[in-house]
């Protein structure tokens, strides 16, 4: 299949990458890449492993073409942390992180890890249109996300304390 | 709580969490290499049939495939960790669905579909067993013809299709029910269930030019894998290193090889590194589920509801090949017997042989199953003798230096308060406040399985400290447990301690990431290290403070005396230009338990060590309409016996049960004809944020004699429960007894509809 070179916009920095029509933006962002904190598992968009934000939005990257991504703003958990932070991989100081990466920490929230990068970037989506949710509004935006480690107590927990947290940080901006 | 030290018994946050939440945790499924190729399994269509011909040509013939391999590239070798029963590659017979027949490597992971794709095979069929009726009846047609020819655990007591009868044989359960007012009799079934790791099993096999393989790999027993791959590939085992870079969950799905044995082959066959990653659909149907299950159980009981006899019978359907079966058979008969007294026990777990994948280890193996029917059961009698149901339990559940079943003496049992605990939580008293709403109990032990653990600690020049294990952090935070162990004991902070694990070439031997142990015995590995450290850092500190070796002490990151201070990085420097370094190794291998070794048979498992017990209480509504279940409370009471880190412990309470609920209610992979019907997660429904209620953890803390601080395991128990605490709440609130799981919607209607059971 023919390649063809497109431009995709990746936590804020230009990527020129050489696809084929029908690659999806998962294998894209981690075979060439190197972008492996999108989590690969199901290809099927039932477990949300592989949520990245599309102009804001959680999609499941396993069933979204690279090539549809073109002039869109996407963001993976490699880039949730504020701009300037960026993590490169491998050395480096402890990055800053994001409200909700904090509060996943402190909350308890990670176990085995793998489903936390779609569930942070679902999470930060829905807080971005609904800023106070209610605990039963985070479990309907979280629905799409599989965790099998932690029966998501302590993820939602840290989702409605990530919501204040953000909100406090608004205020005293 | 008990006293809580500086270190362990507080909520720190783990070790590996940045890394966690920032993608930067590197796990098998991302792992790759430069010029790596995929590889992909052919398996069977057939759920038993002779493999008259397989051809690969067209496949080869495939742009961008390197190599091919099957039966004829691979020793003649038979694995698995009871019986040796299993080949990599099926030679001439095909006994499930989904057996690997041949694997291919290619550039592309398009290439090597296409290339499994134009494998042809030909079959001529046989005729299959698909149930564990079918397996056991006379004439049946046998799974493994050579059966008698396999190596196997000399104990087990192997028949044909039954690959294990392990048996507990205790008093006389003639004279029990010549003693009991009643006897009571069920059968009760369970379904095949998925693990559910939300990581695909995944291999990355590279060969170096002196002929040594290494294999990334999200295996939970680098070691096990090692020894396996030993096996397969006719090498030695110091020839292959087996290094876990991250795994994400296992749950006992994860323990044996999966597929790292194709990685290796397929990399040594061409030459270049080779990953191997399942697909949903394979999990579903050719990785290591639990059992199914049918269980037969008949108790006597007094009329003021004493316990005289218990006979049980529980069939595990464990698929083509023996897998876990063996031992989980074994595991079974303890959790049949329950956390209760009685004197006459006649008790036995079959592994049985059919036409299915080969089911392995999940989470308390074998433990939901024997607790839905011991708990549905004593639910079913406390009725039917209008006892209530936790009077029932209290006048029958063991207490401190009673008999296991086995003959073990119990101590730090912590039953009863977990049971009170847990009943006072939901509110027991009003246990059926109103039509279609109902409240549910059980109770249950399980064992903290031992097994040797080895560290090397380090303390470096900075005085942190450097923790090598051989241990997997599976994800429950048991790494960060036992480092909180070694801060504890060294006086650093957790935050001093850098954790290195699971390679098999440098880091010391462990039993693995299984039955609950990983904290209880690293923990105590980190002590024992921590003890030599101690000395060698006092000897050397006694000189330089001119003062006596005992009286001085580890504290804040120094050696402390009345005459002044070392710190440990000093001392540590110090080591590295004159002594080679500050470093121990710390060992551990849990003490046997002792038991009565005429009261079993064909049994692997005979005595838990460091038994923990735990009640589960559920308060919930039924619609008899929809069959929906709702749940609005859910209370564990669970005897962890020295809470390390209570927040991860609150985490496998309710991930536990999250998953309990989902075996319960939802789960179940469907076989028609030795076919799975729904190999895909739209159709295997686990429980999402919708379905997974808030779970009230109550840890009870009655410490053991050999854990870290009285620590017991707390992985696995908080899924054995689940099951018999819905069942018997859905009983409370509807008067329907279902016995059996999953206890669907469809089955809650029909029940309803024809009144009761």
């Amino acid at each position: 299949m023919a390649r063809l070179a497109i431009a995709l916009e990746i936590n804020r920095e230009r990527h020129d990458v050489l696809v084929e029509p029908d690659r999806t933006l998962l294998d894209v962002l981690r075979s060439d890449l190197g972008l492996t904190g999108t989590k690969t598992n199901c290809l099927d968009a039932e477990c949300g492993v592989c949520t990245v934000l599309i102009d804001g939005q959680a999609v499941n990257a396993c069933l979204y073409l690279a090539m549809a991504a073109q002039g869109r703003a996407i963001t993976t958990i490699e880039g949730l942390a504020p701009a300037g932070e960026g993590l490169a991989a491998g050395e480096g100081p402890a990055p800053a992180l994001h409200p909700l990466q904090q509060a996943f920490i402190d909350h308890g929230a990670v176990q085995c890890g793998y489903c936390i990068p779609g569930m942070i970037l679902s999470a930060k989506a829905y807080l971005d249109e609904q800023p106070r949710p209610t605990e039963a509004q985070v479990r309907e935006a979280l629905a799409g996300n599989l965790c099998r480690c932690t029966g998501y107590q302590k993820i939602v927990d840290a989702v409605l304390d990530a919501a204040d947290r953000m909100a406090a940080g608004r205020s005293a901006a | 709580m008990s006293e809580t030290g500086r270190v362990v018994g507080r909520s720190l946050p783990r070790l590996d969490a940045p890394g966690k939440v920032t993608g930067r945790a590197v796990y098998a499924a991302d792992f790759a290499l430069p010029g790596m190729l995929h590889g992909r399994v052919f398996r069977s269509s057939q759920p038993h049939a002779r493999l008259l011909r397989l051809d690969t040509t067209r496949a080869a013939a495939i742009p961008g495939v390197r190599a091919i391999v099957s039966a004829t590239d691979v020793p003649d070798v038979r694995y698995g960790a009871a019986v040796k029963d299993e080949p990599v590659f099926a030679p001439d017979v095909v006994r499930y669905i989904g057996q690997p027949v041949a694997a291919v490597a290619a550039v592309t992971l398009q290439a090597a579909d296409a290339a499994v794709a134009a494998i042809e095979a030909v079959y001529e069929p046989l005729p299959p067993v698909l149930d564990v009726a079918s397996a056991l009846a006379p004439g049946a047609p046998l799974v493994h013809e050579a059966w008698r020819s396999y190596t196997a655990i000399p104990i087990l007591q192997r028949d044909g299709n039954v690959c294990n009868r392990a048996r507990i044989v205790v008093g006389d359960v003639e004279r029990g029910w010549a003693e009991a007012d009643h006897v009571f009799e069920h059968r009760f079934t369970t379904a095949m269930v998925h693990q559910g790791y939300t990581e695909p099993r995944a291999a990355v096999a590279a060969w170096d030019s002196s002929g040594q393989v290494t294999v990334w790999s999200n295996t939970q027993l680098p070691f096990d894998v090692q020894a396996t791959l030993a096996d397969i590939l006719a090498i030695a085992p110091s020839r292959i290193r087996v290094i876990v870079p991250g795994i994400g969950g296992g749950f006992g799905g994860k323990l044996r090889i999966g597929v790292e044995h194709f990685a290796a082959l397929l990399a040594r066959k061409s030459g270049r590194p080779v990953k191997v990653m399942t697909t949903s659909e394979e999990e579903l149907t050719a990785a290591y589920p639990r059992q199914g299950t049918v269980i037969e159980l008949k108790t006597g009981v007094t009329r003021d509801g004493r316990l005289t006899a218990r006979q049980g019978r529980i069939y595990f359907d464990t698929g083509a090949f023996a897998g876990s079966g063996p031992g989980v058979a074994s595991v079974a008969t303890m959790v049949l017997a329950g956390p209760y007294r009685v004197a006459n026990l006649h008790l036995e777990g079959y592994a049985v042989y059919t036409n299915k994948t080969n089911c392995g280890s999940y989470r308390a193996p074998s433990g939901p199953q024997s607790n839905f029917a011991v708990e549905s059961q004593m639910d079913i009698i406390a009725d039917a003798l209008g006892i209530d149901p936790l009077e029932l339990r209290l006048r029958n559940i063991v207490h401190e230096g009673d008999e296991g079943p086995t003959g073990q003496v119990l101590n730090a049992v912590g039953l009863e308060e977990c049971l009170r605990r847990a009943a006072d939580a939901i509110g027991w008293a009003d246990r059926r406040p109103r039509p279609g709403r109902g409240k549910g109990l059980a109770i249950g032990w399980w064992t903290t399985t031992g097994g040797s653990s080895g560290v090397y600690v380090k303390i470096n020049p900075d005085g942190t400290v450097a923790l090598n294990t051989g241990a997997v952090e599976i994800g429950t935070a048991a790494l960060t447990g036992a480092a909180q162990v070694l801060a504890e004991a060294l006086g650093v902070d957790l935050a001093d301690i850098t954790v290195v694990s699971a390679d098999t070439f440098s880091t010391p031997f462990d039993f693995g990431a299984q039955g609950s142990r990983t904290a209880f015995a690293v923990g105590n590995a980190c002590r024992a290290a921590a003890a030599e450290l101690s000395r060698k850092l006092l000897a050397q500190a006694a000189a330089q403070l001119g003062c006596p070796e005992q009286e001085l002490a580890l504290r804040d990151k120094h050696v402390v005396g009345r005459g002044g201070r070392v710190s440990l990085a000093d001392l540590a420097r110090q080591s590295q230009q004159a002594g080679g370094g500050m470093i121990a190794h710390g060992t551990f291998i849990a003490p046997g338990t002792a038991y009565d070794t005429k009261r079993v048979e064909g049994h692997v498992y005979p005595a838990f060590h460091s038994p923990s017990f735990h009640a589960h209480a559920v308060d919930l509504s039924v619609d008899e309409e929809t069959g929906e279940v709702t749940i609005h409370r859910y209370v564990v009471a669970q005897d962890v016996g020295f809470a390390l880190n209570p927040t991860y412990i609150e985490g496998q309470i309710e991930g536990g049960v999250a998953q309990g609920l989902g075996q319960t209610l939802s789960e179940e992979i469907v076989y028609r004809d030795g076919r799975v019907l729904n190999a895909n997660l739209t159709d295997y429904k686990m429980p999402t944020t919708l379905d997974v209620p808030r779970i009230e953890s109550i840890l009870v803390e009655h410490p053991g004699r050999v854990g870290p601080f009285g620590a017991k395991g707390v992985g696995e128990p908080p899924n054995v429960e689940p099951p018999a605490a819905v069942a018997n709440a859905i009983a409370a609130a509807a008067g329907l007894r279902i016995t059996s799981l999953p206890i669907t919607a469809e089955k809650i209607v029909r029940a309803a509809q024809t009144g009761g059971r």
